[in-house]
């Protein structure tokens, strides 16, 4: 038999999200899809499915509001998958570092494995973090893996994950910082 | 024999058609492109995925659809009835329509209303393709068809009526609101995942198939027009494909079923005084 691992590499399906970027990140992203750098001919498609895909490109500090729609597409990929960080805000928050609505970074959720510093970053700088990125994502095995915060631990019944759960104690700990929030507020 | 075996090929040509053409894609958009093998290569890629499952039926539904599609190029290349293979294609759409709407997604809902519009939009057409050849040959034999010199002269404006059910069929420009990328994340194929998904990535190859066998059914006995035929409607669609936007849902069956039914029945009236 042959070794279906070296396949991964020939063929990544990419998932964009703005986790609250000013989108100078973006456009750069998709100037590195669209045909003068042409990041198809690694054989990238954006799918915009996160079931389907296996290169998770993050751009933006991730706002208060945008986490746990983060950590929500990090978990519904399958793995074997890898997370790219795409500019300085990304990486540790960047000019915003420090603010009250933002997370600094996306690496305090979901594990980094590459990280694209810029800002914003060039779409070479982009390119040469994806083929980096495929380097990683062949020597991975297809372990789940676990994001840091919101949902503590991944449930997993008979090798199906359950979501419901997963997502009620992120509702949960919302709630849990909210009251803590007025709690601030009231004192 | 040689029928099996090309029963047996029929995804990997497809296979390799899809691999082209998003080559020649990328070449009239003057880039480099991905390889030729590159459908391949996704394949091998998602039957090393983890996959999950929404609910066991959603999932048979998805492999069925493949399965009938692979059924349907098979009696095509075996020469048997034509209705026969245009109505179990219709099966085959139905078996995707129903894994739509059986899960709760909006986009997957979305997808299979469009699917059964496009349904309504190309169906007519394929019918009157049949009914067209009917006339004609006096039979619905696939072997007869073949066998007999070309009928495009007889039959110009359901060939045309055809060719614009063709990027429809094969989901491309100006006709992809089915499948629709980026607007309803592909329609109907949201939540398949893994090697699930592969049988919808393989059943989109036997389309190409299904839609250019019937169109070789133009060509008569000469295999030399078959194939300038395919190629040069291969090209043409790539062209529109590239040149074009996307139309709505709406847009897009109002002009199938005013052109495309429109040039049909005419023709069919037409046969009648020859």
């Amino acid at each position: 038999m042959f070794d279906l691992k070296k396949y991964r590499k020939k063929s990544p399906w990419i998932l964009h999200y703005n986790a609250g970027s000013c989108n100078g990140c973006d456009i750069e992203i998709l100037a590195s899809l669209a045909p003068k750098y042409d990041l198809e001919r690694f054989g990238v498609l954006n799918t915009g499915n996160p079931k389907q895909s296996d290169v998770f490109l993050v751009t933006g500090p991730v706002t208060f509001r945008s986490r746990e729609r983060l950590v929500e597409l990090y978990t519904q990929m399958p793995s074997p998958k890898v997370v790219i960080a795409v500019g300085s805000c990304t990486c540790s928050g960047g000019v915003f570092r420090d603010m009250y609505n933002v997370e600094d970074g996306i690496d305090n959720y979901i594990p980094v494995d590459v990280y694209v510093p810029g800002c914003a970053s060039s779409p070479e700088l982009i390119i040469d973090g994806v083929v980096k990125a495929l380097e990683i994502l062949e020597q991975k095995s297809k372990e789940i893996e676990l994001p840091k915060k919101l949902f503590g631990t991944i449930k997993e019944e008979e090798g199906v994950l359950n979501l419901r759960e997963m997502a009620l104690s992120v509702a949960q700990k919302s709630e849990q910082i909210n009251a803590q929030k007025s709690e601030q507020n009231e004192n | 024999m040689f029928e099996i075996v090309l029963i047996l090929i029929a995804p990997l040509v497809g296979g390799l058609m899809h691999g082209s053409q998003r080559v020649i894609r990328a070449r009239m958009q003057n880039r480099q492109g991905p390889p030729l093998l590159q459908p391949f290569y996704d394949m091998y890629k998602l039957m090393d995925k983890r996959a999950f499952i929404v609910h066991p039926y959603h999932t048979i539904l998805g492999i069925l659809h493949f399965l009938t599609l692979w059924l349907v190029v098979a009696l095509i290349i075996l020469g048997t009835n034509l209705l026969y293979v245009i109505f179990l294609h219709l099966l085959a759409t139905v078996f995707i329509v129903l894994a739509g709407f059986s899960v709760k997604s909006v986009f997957s809902h979305l997808g299979a209303n469009r699917e059964l519009l496009s349904l309504l939009a190309y169906e007519p057409i394929f019918i009157f393709l049949a009914t067209g050849f009917y006339l004609f040959f006096g039979t619905y034999d696939i072997s007869v068809i073949r066998e007999n010199s070309t009928a495009i002269m007889t039959l110009p404006l359901l060939f045309i009526a055809f060719l614009l059910t063709i990027p429809l069929k094969l989901k491309l420009s100006p006709f992809d609101a089915c499948e629709a990328h980026q607007e309803i994340v592909g329609g109907v194929e949201v939540e398949y995942s893994g090697v699930y998904f592969e049988f919808l990535y393989m059943a989109k190859w036997l389309e190409y198939i299904f839609v250019f066998s019937l169109l070789t059914l133009f060509a008569g006995d000469s295999i030399l027009f078959a194939i300038a035929l395919v190629a040069v409607v291969f090209l043409v669609a790539n062209i529109v494909d590239n040149s074009t936007a996307r139309v709505n849902i709406q847009e897009t069956v109002k002009f199938l079923l005013i052109w495309g039914f429109g040039l049909s029945i005419l023709n069919i009236i037409g046969l009648s005084f020859v």
